[in-house]
Order: structure tokens, then C-alpha cells, then sequence
């Protein structure tokens, strides 16, 4: 062959080098995990103490679980600004479940099956009807958080059977909660790696016209990818409303706001076609234990989310400078 | 990989296609053409613009299925239905817009949609890194990082990726549509390389190009399409670049274009080494009132941003513009258009017109400040003036000045950017490619507009792929290579051959030596 | 061609139907002090959704606006209360500060190109935040009697802030319609490439849309604060829903390019009518939620499929 004519050296670059490429953003919230662990835990060791450590990793598990299916959703190139609407529904369906004595198993499956067709439903609109998902997601928020306070009046449910607190067990001393977050984010990151379908959503968000010319059935997928992230939201629920002995009929107001934030955060490109969900849920837990240090530093809590939208912007910023950078390489 | 090296003059085709048609909205594009690529040959396609070389190509990458003819492959005749089919058949092309995922590796794009699987069915990503750089180094691609996004590459780079992918699949038919088209040089001269190795891996190669030099260099045999029909297919020893260029041109240029007596009169723009970005290196040029320069060069030469750095698109970094003798500054194409400077644009879908909107207004729409009141528009006043320019151009519309311009075919398109431009009352007249696309009949009227408001003192840029139409109506043609200018030749020397080799000349060796 | 299929003249008719039903259903929604009423309900969302339009018809989208309804109410109060400003000018200066927020919504989507979408969610949760932040879950009352003119006042038998409305739903439209710069609105929206190209001021009008929107939303803020007589941080918040279902509703496409403000008016119209209407039959107010979500899905799958048939 006559290419020899090139003598360049072979430039493979370390393993760590590959790992901070793909990895950058993950590694940077672990750092400022650790750093603010740190810092905080010196200024009030009470920061470290297990029951707040528990309150940080476990109570806020849910988000995390959600974020998973946000990033998968934001990956594809679209956004879902429904779901915080969506659990509080689930939480209730479920909740109602339990009390009216169906079997447990019962109260677990539906909200998870209710959630993958409410986004089955969401997906055929995005993918056949060709509305953007901003809008579809805008309705089906209006539908359901409507819907929710008008059947149950606002009322609390509760006389939930212990049996059906599963976010209350400690199997090994360890909170379920995180259990659930753990194995969920590693099950999905691996799942993003190694399939060709986890593959094939960030080749639809990066260049949806290379993916068709690839030959992936961009409109199936996006339906799938939203039922996904429906089954996300359904598990989050769990975790969410099996926290305390009732099920309030509101959700955190602009919980589906933090959960696009995680995943954004967590390096989830707005623009789609990037990102991981181990940095969805390390977001998650970053901006848990952001609330929490503020409390333990005596900063008022109501700073939490001027800090959060600080972060978002500065984020954001970051990854427009770094493409149009990339763009003029 | 060892290679079949059987003589390609007598090695049997691998894809024949015979009596090829094709049409698009009742006008033929392609007629009944022949074509063969048999393994281990490079086999060169030219033509003008709409010479019906995409489409021939389209046809063999299973893009279009044509209307009728034949498409064997080994012999065997196949109909392909999507370019996956076509792609299943060893049949890949390397696209001029590059479909590549910019946020992943290059190892995942090299095997995206063709993942080698682990026993468990998972994606094996040991052996997608490793036959990565296989494929990588046997492009001779060894400094190419595998896990670098695609991102962060050079065009060169991302052209390679693509081969690599192509070959992943076990192209044995690589389709390259004016591959060169924005490499540099040297990337140039490595690519051919690159060509020449996959040749004698036995990969049977189409390839579009321009560029004369390659032609020679690379090809065993050119086919060269005119008007969608055949001219002839040919072995490289038996064609010189001039007997090419007769095939490709085939007609006299002077009966052509029909350009009036011009009344040159003072210089008007002056521009002094004008610099921005990588393909805009220096210019230095004038033009005057009445004059018609055209500028030649290849795709990638720099001919588009120079004239989007004069129209304030992309402002210039350097350099001095001079309007009437006095030094301006160009940063906004307001303030180009309020210095008199009209740009055309070269893609009239994105950059020319709003498709959704009407005659009306598109004809109004670098005016519109002009024509309101204080606050209102003239409507009154907005009308009129589209009717006018309606009527004078010729601009054929059902339904009067209230059509929407995308209902236009594309030499009404045209002639709308032009009027719009013409309402600014412009001095210095930008065109780009002011006849891509437009049939024959709109062609010869856009011509003579030209000609007429070149007559009235407006100086006149016109970029042009077309040889002929760049001779044909230039009174000066400046030729640009590598955002440089190689040289400026009047009327009586430039010819196809004084300017094909000025647009061809490896400026960067010259420089170098 | 299909000048009488105009979504406008649609919605006009389902507008009139809508209200002649409620008028048949309770004898207490056609009169003349509810529909002064549900003017003085609207208003709010109103003003917000009427700049919304300028914002959409460019192919954007401003989810702060809430966001910025809170932040300037808070203003308002501490401006007043803490720093000891007068009023009138604690109310301007709240105003200068929600418009300053619009302003660096557009500087943050034309310089840095952030996706609209992108940039107001994170100034969403930013304005929010500065507005929780600020007043730390404290409320501010007791002002001025004058004050509450504005929101709980009439003018000529009409609530004040209803001409307001009026006045910047007229403007809007001759600005929208007849001027140059509702031109250059349409071409981006159409065509934002092909608009620079015309020489049309393409990033300056975009950061105008955007202040203009942020100014119109801390309008709406002291407006607020004026009928409910009271400030808390969580003042606006999902307002910028109601706002893009109304402009949605009225027939801007999302895309751009496309959009009156007559639209916008009627789709306001139509949903103040139906809460109202529902509430009336007894329905509880969230119900009417639902409905909204219900009827902004339906009209864009309606209108998807009419404008594809109408395409091909």
C-alpha cells in the first residue's frame, strides 16, 4: 500500500485523558461534591452526620430516577416539561391504590404502566403529529395538574398500608431509595452504552438527518423514548410518595424544572446528541446537597433556586462557548 | 487487505446502469444514460451544474429511483429503494454535506448503525476502537485520535472518517462528489493518496470532481454528462483538459450570452487587502462604474466570503475598502446597503428570499424602512412598487404580487432577489451564481438585465461556477484560489483555458517554494 | 385562497359560540359587571401574552415571564418598604429591573446563541430565585389606598387596568401589522437567515422583543400586586403557560412567522370565558385547567393537520 509516506507518531492518548473527554462533566460534579462536602462538613460537622446525609441521598432519590428519563428525553432533542405534573397524578393513582386494598405489587405496576402510556400518548404527538414537545409537554401539563387537583379536591391521602412504603425500607441499613437510584442510573447508563437503541437517541438528537439516512426509525423511537422516560417517571412516584405516611395531592412546585436542570447540569447538551445519566443523577444529588449546605451555613434556603438558576446559566454558557469553539476548529 | 489487481480495463463492471432517466416535475434531468464502474478503477464524472451528475449519482447511492433504465449490480439487475439497499449491495458514498454526528467519537460514527456485538449483544466497543484504527491507519490516518469527537475535526479529518466508515461496511463501490471540493492543498494531495490506496485494494471509485489536475492524476476512465444526456465516456490517455472542457461546454459561448457595448466609466470600489477568516487572504482588486467583473474559482476558493465580507456579513479583520475614494467600514449588511452595495445571494431557498411571504413583500423587504412613513408602511406605495418590478423583470405569478414566493419556479425566485436588491437603487451590484438553477429562458433575461443596469453606471460583481457564463458576460475576470487572487485577466485573455488554469494553480506550493 | 378557513375567523366563531352557551348556561355570566370582571382577571396574562406574540411570531419563546410578574412585585415591595423609596418610583424601578431581566434574556439568545427555550427556562428559575431569595418568604402589605386604583379602580366605569389592555392590544396590533418592524418580525420568523440578508436589524429587534416582553411581564407585576393588594414571591408563577396557550390558541404558529395579535386577543377571550363559564357551572377552578391543556392540543393537532392537507 502506498500510504507510508506519512510518518506521523501514533498519538493514542492516555486512559485518563479519555476519561476526562467523555467524562468531563461527571468528573466536575464529583469535585464540587467533594469540595462542598468538605467545606460545609468543616463549617458544621452536623452536615456529615448520617440522618442529613440520609435526608440529602435518599430524599431526594426521586429526582434522580426522574432525571434519568429527562436526560434520555433532552439526548433525543426534545424536552418534557410535564413530569412534575405527571408524578404528583402517579402519586395519587398509586396512593389510592394502596388505601382501596389492592395487593401492593398493584399500587407499584400502575403508576408506572399509567405513566408509560400518558407518554406513549405524548410521543405519537411529537414524533407523527409533529408538534414540538414544549408544547405537547405545556398541554399535557395544564391536563394533568389540573386534572389532579380538581378530582381530589387537594385532599391528602393517608392509612397508607406500612407494606406499601417502600421508600421507608433499609434493607442492609441503606435506605431503598438510594438502592433504586443507584442500581436504575447504572442499569441506564449501561444500557446507553452498550444497546444499539441507547445509541441510536443520541444519533437522533445529534443529526436527526444522518440518523434516517442511517437507516433508524427516528418517529418509533422517539415514541419509545418517551414511554421510557413515562416508566422513569412511574418509578420516581415510588420513591416520591412512599416517603412520608400521606401523599399530598401537590408536588414540589417546578419539580419538572429541577429535573430538566439536573439533566442539564448533569451534561446533557440542550441541543440534544450528548450527555450521560450518571451526570443527571450526580446532578440531582449536587443540587440536594446544595440545599441542604445552605441550611447548615445558615444561608436562608430561599436562595436555593437563584443558585440553581445561576448554575443553569453558567452551564448553558459554558456549552454554547465550548461548541462555537469546536465549530471554528 | 489484499487486492484484486486484475487490469480494470478488463475486469467486469460491478455497477452498470443502462438507459438511465430521470425526471422532476416534467423536466428531464437525466436521458438515457450509460454508466459503468468496474472494482479497482477510478472512473471520473464531469459536467456543469445541473449537467445531471448529482442525480446520476443519487441514482447509484438508491437516493431516486430512476424512471427508467436499468441498474445492474455484478450482473445482476437490482432495484434499490433506500440507500440502505444500495448500501447492503456494497455501494457507499462520501457526501459533500457530511453526515456525521458531531457530539460522538469518530470510532462511533465509523460504526454507528453497524455495531460489531459482544456475545450478550451488546455494542463490543474493544473491537469498535480497535478496527477504528485499523480502518484509520490504513487511510493513512494514524494521528487521528479515535476517541475525539467528530466535532472537534478538520473537514479533511471528517471526509476520512467518512471513508473509514464506508469501508467499514465493506464498500466495494465508493461514490465521491467533489471531495476536494474544501480541502486545502495539502489535504488535497493526502487524499489522493488515499484514493490511489483503495484503488489497489481493488474499490471500484466514482469521482466528481472540478479540479483538472486530478482528473489526470487519479483516473482510468471520464464520463462527461451535458444537459442530462451523455456526451461520451472515455480511457484518460485518449483526452487532453481541452478536448474535456468542449465536451463538458459543447456550444459557443459568444452566441450565448448576447452582452451590449459596455460604457465603462471611473473606479468605483477599491478594495485593499481585504482579509477574514481562512478564505479571504489579501485581496486587492477595483472595480469600475459600468464594468461587469467576474469572479472565478473553485468551490472553496473564497469567492462567497468575499463578497459576504464587502456585504458586512462577515465584516472584515483587515484591510481597506474605498467607495468613491473615501475609506468606508462594511459591518452590517444595512450598512453595505446604505453605502450602495447589493449582495444576491448564492443560495436563493435560505439566504435570498422568505419563502412563506409574498411577492410583495420580499420585493420591499431591504426597503422597508424606505417606504414607511414615520410609522406605517405605504402599503399603497409598497403595491405599486412590486407590480412595477412585477412587469419589468417579467416575473411570472398566478396570483399577481400577492403569491407567496415559494409558489415561484426558480427563475421568478430569482428575479424577485434581484428586484428586491434593484429597489435599493444600488451602485455596486453583488451577484452569486445569479443563474444556479434557473431554466434557460430566465437565464437569458437575467443576463440581460445585467447587461442593461451595467449600462446605467451600476458596477457589477458576478460569482460563477459556470465557465461560460463568467466569460461570456464578464468585461474583467478575477480568478481566486485558496482565498487568494491569482490573477485578473481582461476580456480578450480570458478563455477556458487562461482561466481554468489560473482557478486550478496550487497557489500554496507556489508559495511555499 | 382559504381567506375564509383564517384561523382568526375560527376562533371568532368558536368564541361566540363559547360565549353563547355560558350566557344559556348561567344567568349570572352575561352581565355586564362579570364581564368587566373577568377584563380586570385578565389583564395580567393579557399584557404578557400580547408581547408572547411578537416573541413566538419570531420563532421564540419567553417562559420567564412568570418569573418576572414575582421578581418585580418583590421589588415593588422592598423598593418601598426597605429602601424607603416612594411608591411611584419603587413601582418604576421594579418595572426598570423586570425589563432589564427581558433585556438580558435577549442579550443571552442573540450573543451567546442559546436556544430561546434554553435561555428563559434558566432565567425562569434564575428571576424566581432572586425573587424567593429577596424576600425570604416575607409578604408586604398595607399600601396606599391610591395604589390600588390601578388594580381594584375603574376609570369611566371600566377597570383601570382593562384600558391598558385595550390601549397596548391596539398598539400591538398596528405595531404587529402596519409598521416596519412587525415586517421584520414575520421575515424572521419565516426566515431569519434571509432576513439578515435583506439588511433588516435581525439581533436588535430580537433583544427589543425580548425587553419588550420583560417589561410588559413587571407591568404586570405592579398591576398584581395593585388588584391583590399584597406581594409574595410566588406571584406569576405558570402565568407564562397561560400566556403561550393563548398565543398558541390565537393562531401564531410556534415555529414563526405567523400570528396576529387579534388571534392572541380572542384566544385570551376564549379561555378567561371558559374558567369563568366553568366556574360558574360549578366546576372547581382547576378544573378549567384541563380544558385549557385539552383545547391548546387539540387546536395545534387541528391545525397540523389542515395547514399539512392544505401543503400538499
Amino acid at each position: 500500500m502506498a500510504v507510508a509516506d506519512h510518518p506521523t507518531p501514533r498519538s493514542e492518548r492516555s486512559v485518563l485523558h479519555r476519561l476526562y473527554s467523555a467524562y468531563g462533566q461527571e468528573i466536575v460534579i464529583v469535585l464540587a461534591l467533594v469540595v462542598l462536602f468538605f467545606v460545609v462538613g468543616l463549617i458544621n460537622p452536623r452536615f456529615l452526620s448520617p440522618s442529613n446525609l440520609n435526608t440529602i441521598f435518599s430524599g431526594n432519590a426521586y429526582i434522580a430516577v426522574a432525571a434519568i428519563g429527562m436526560a434520555m428525553i433532552i439526548i433525543t432533542g426534545h424536552i418534557d416539561v410535564s413530569v412534575g405534573a405527571l408524578i404528583g397524578v402517579l402519586a395519587t393513582i398509586s396512593g389510592t391504590l394502596a388505601v382501596a386494598g389492592y395487593p401492593v405489587w398493584v399500587a407499584w405496576t400502575v403508576p408506572v404502566l399509567v405513566g408509560m402510556g400518558v407518554n406513549a400518548l405524548i410521543g405519537v404527538m411529537v414524533a407523527y403529529a409533529r408538534i414540538p414537545s414544549i408544547v405537547v409537554t405545556l398541554g399535557m401539563l395544564s391536563i394533568l395538574r389540573g386534572g389532579l387537583i380538581s378530582v381530589t379536591g387537594g385532599a391528602w391521602i393517608s392509612g397508607l398500608p406500612p407494606e406499601f412504603l417502600i421508600a421507608q425500607a433499609k434493607p442492609f441499613g441503606v435506605p431503598a431509595p438510594i438502592y433504586f437510584m443507584v442500581i436504575l442510573t447504572l442499569a441506564a447508563a449501561f444500557w446507553m452504552r452498550y444497546s444499539e437503541f441507547g445509541r441510536s437517541l443520541y444519533a437522533i438528537g445529534g443529526n436527526a438527518e444522518a440518523a434516517r439516512a442511517s437507516g433508524i426509525p427516528i418517529e418509533r423511537r422517539t415514541v419509545m423514548v418517551f414511554m421510557i422516560h413515562g416508566a422513569f417517571a412511574g418509578l420516581a412516584t415510588l420513591l416520591f410518595a412512599t416517603q412520608l405516611q400521606i401523599i399530598q395531592s401537590t408536588v414540589p412546585p417546578n419539580l419538572e424544572l429541577t429535573v430538566i436542570t439536573a439533566a442539564v447540569i448533569g451534561g446533557v447538551s440542550i441541543l440534544g446528541g450528548t450527555g450521560t445519566v450518571v451526570g443527571s443523577t450526580l446532578a440531582a444529588i449536587l443540587f440536594a446537597a446544595i440545599g441542604s449546605a445552605l441550611i447548615f451555613t445558615n444561608v436562608s434556603a430561599y436562595w436555593l433556586r437563584a443558585v440553581i438558576g445561576v448554575l443553569i446559566l453558567v452551564t448553558v454558557l459554558a456549552d454554547m462557548i465550548r461548541r462555537r469553539r469546536q465549530g471554528r476548529a | 487487505m489484499p487486492a484484486t489487481t486484475e487490469p480494470p480495463s478488463t475486469a467486469k463492471p460491478f455497477v452498470r446502469l443502462t438507459g438511465a432517466s430521470k425526471s422532476f416535475n416534467g423536466i428531464t434531468v437525466l436521458k438515457g444514460v450509460d454508466f459503468d464502474v468496474r472494482p479497482g478503477e477510478v472512473h471520473a464524472l464531469l459536467g456543469e451544474n445541473g449537467a445531471g451528475k448529482s442525480t446520476l449519482i443519487k441514482i447509484i447511492s438508491g437516493l431516486y429511483a430512476p424512471d427508467g433504465g436499468t441498474i445492474e449490480v455484478r450482473g445482476e439487475t437490482v432495484s434499490f429503494s433506500s440507500t440502505r439497499d444500495a448500501s447492503r449491495r456494497g455501494i457507499a458514498t462520501v457526501y459533500q454535506e457530511l453526515l456525521l454526528f458531531p457530539e460522538l467519537t469518530v470510532a462511533e460514527n465509523i460504526f454507528l448503525g453497524n455495531y460489531p456485538k459482544t456475545g450478550w449483544g451488546g455494542i463490543d466497543w474493544d473491537t469498535v476502537r480497535a478496527r477504528s484504527r485499523e480502518l484509520l491507519d490504513s487511510l493513512d490516518s494514524a494521528e487521528m485520535d479515535i476517541d475525539a469527537k467528530v466535532a472537534s475535526l478538520s473537514v479533511a479529518q471528517r471526509q476520512r472518517v467518512e471513508i473509514a466508515k464506508a469501508l467499514s461496511r465493506n464498500a466495494k463501490v465508493l461514490i465521491m462528489d467533489e471531495p476536494t471540493a474544501s480541502l486545502a492543498e495539502a489535504d488535497v494531495q493526502r487524499l489522493m493518496d488515499v484514493v490511489r490506496a483503495l484503488r489497489a485494494r481493488g474499490v471500484a471509485i466514482i469521482y466528481v470532481s472540478h479540479r483538472m489536475p486530478e482528473i489526470f492524476a487519479l483516473s482510468d476512465r471520464v464520463t462527461v454528462l451535458r444537459d442530462g444526456a451523455l456526451i461520451g465516456t472515455r480511457e484518460i490517455g485518449e483526452v487532453t483538459e481541452a478536448s474535456l472542457v468542449a465536451m463538458m461546454v459543447g456550444r459557443s459561448i459568444d452566441q450565448l450570452f448576447p452582452k451590449p457595448e459596455p460604457i465603462i466609466g471611473d473606479v468605483l470600489l477599491e478594495v485593499e487587502n481585504l482579509r477574514c477568516g481562512k478564505l479571504v487572504r489579501g485581496l486587492t482588486f477595483s472595480v469600475r462604474r459600468g464594468e461587469i467583473l467576474g469572479i472565478a474559482g473553485l468551490v472553496g476558493s473564497g469567492r462567497t466570503e468575499t463578497a459576504l465580507t464587502l456585504f458586512g456579513i462577515t465584516p472584515a479583520e483587515a484591510g481597506t475598502i474605498r467607495i468613491d475614494g473615501k475609506t468606508v467600514t462594511i459591518r452590517s449588511p444595512k450598512e453595505a446597503r446604505d453605502l450602495g452595495i447589493a449582495y444576491v445571494p448564492e443560495d436563493r431557498g435560505s439566504q435570498g428570499l422568505v419563502k412563506a411571504m409574498s411577492i410583495r413583500q420580499n420585493v420591499s423587504m431591504a426597503t422597508i424602512d424606505k417606504l414607511s412613513n414615520g410609522l406605517f408602511i405605504r402599503f399603497a406605495d409598497e403595491a405599486a412598487r412590486a407590480l412595477e418590478a412585477v412587469k419589468r423583470f417579467g416575473i411570472r405569478a398566478r396570483g399577481g404580487i400577492e403569491q407567496p414566493v415559494g409558489q415561484l419556479s426558480g427563475g421568478n425566485q430569482q428575479k424577485v432577489v434581484i428586484a428586491k436588491w434593484l429597489e435599493t437603487v444600488p451602485r455596486i451590484l453583488i451577484l452569486d451564481e445569479p443563474t444556479r438553477g434557473v431554466d434557460v429562458g430566465a437565464k437569458s433575461e437575467i443576463h440581460a438585465i445585467m447587461g442593461e443596469l451595467a449600462r446605467t453606471g451600476v458596477a457589477i460583481i458576478m460569482i460563477s461556477s459556470e465557465l461560460p457564463e463568467v466569460l461570456g458576460m464578464s468585461d474583467r475576470v478575477l480568478v481566486m484560489n485558496n482565498g487568494q487572487l491569482v490573477t485578473i485577466l481582461d476580456r480578450e485573455d480570458a478563455n477556458a483555458e487562461s482561466v481554468g488554469a489560473a482557478m486550478t494553480v496550487s497557489k500554496t506550493r507556489k508559495d511555499a517554494a | 385562497m382559504k381567506k375564509f378557513l383564517r384561523h382568526e375567523t375560527i376562533l371568532a366563531v368558536l368564541a361566540i359560540a363559547v360565549l353563547c352557551v355560558l350566557a344559556y348556561q348561567s344567568d349570572r355570566f352575561f352581565t355586564v359587571d362579570n364581564l368587566l370582571n373577568q377584563g380586570r382577571l385578565m389583564t395580567e396574562v393579557g399584557l404578557v401574552a400580547i408581547l408572547m406574540t411578537f416573541v413566538i411570531a419570531t420563532g421564540g419563546i419567553d417562559l420567564s415571564v412568570g418569573s418576572i410578574i414575582g421578581l418585580t412585585a418583590i421589588l415593588t415591595g422592598v423598593f418601598w418598604q426597605s429602601v424607603g423609596l416612594p411608591l411611584p418610583l419603587a413601582a418604576l424601578a421594579a418595572i426598570a429591573c423586570g425589563t432589564l431581566g427581558g433585556f438580558a434574556n435577549g442579550i443571552i439568545i442573540t450573543r451567546f446563541g442559546v436556544p430561546p427555550l434554553i435561555a428563559t427556562l434558566a432565567t425562569l428559575a434564575l428571576y424566581r430565585g432572586l425573587a424567593e431569595g429577596i424576600s425570604q418568604a416575607r409578604s408586604v402589605r398595607g399600601y396606599p389606598e391610591w395604589f390600588y386604583v390601578l388594580g381594584q379602580g375603574n376609570v369611566l366605569g371600566v377597570p383601570t387596568q382593562l384600558w391598558l389592555l385595550i390601549l397596548t392590544a391596539i398598539a400591538a396590533a398596528i405595531v404587529l401589522g402596519l409598521t416596519r418592524w412587525g415586517r421584520t418580525v414575520y421575515a424572521i420568523g419565516n426566515n431569519e437567515v434571509a432576513a439578515r440578508f435583506s439588511g433588516l436589524p435581525v439581533d436588535r429587534a430580537k433583544v427589543a422583543i425580548y425587553t419588550m416582553s420583560g417589561f410588559a411581564a413587571a407591568v404586570a407585576g405592579v398591576i398584581l400586586v395593585s388588584r391583590v393588594s399584597t406581594t409574595r414571591s410566588d406571584m406569576g408563577t405558570g402565568l407564562e403557560l397561560d400566556a403561550i396557550t393563548a398565543v398558541v390558541l390565537g393562531g401564531t404558529s410556534i415555529f414563526g412567522g405567523r400570528g396576529t395579535i387579534a388571534g392572541t386577543v380572542l384566544g385570551l377571550i376564549i379561555i378567561q370565558a371558559l374558567k369563568n363559564g366553568l366556574s360558574l357551572a360549578g366546576v372547581k377552578g382547576d378544573g378549567t385547567i384541563v380544558l385549557i391543556g385539552v383545547v391548546l392540543v387539540a387546536t395545534l393537532l387541528i391545525s397540523n393537520i389542515v395547514h399539512r392537507n392544505g401543503n400538499r
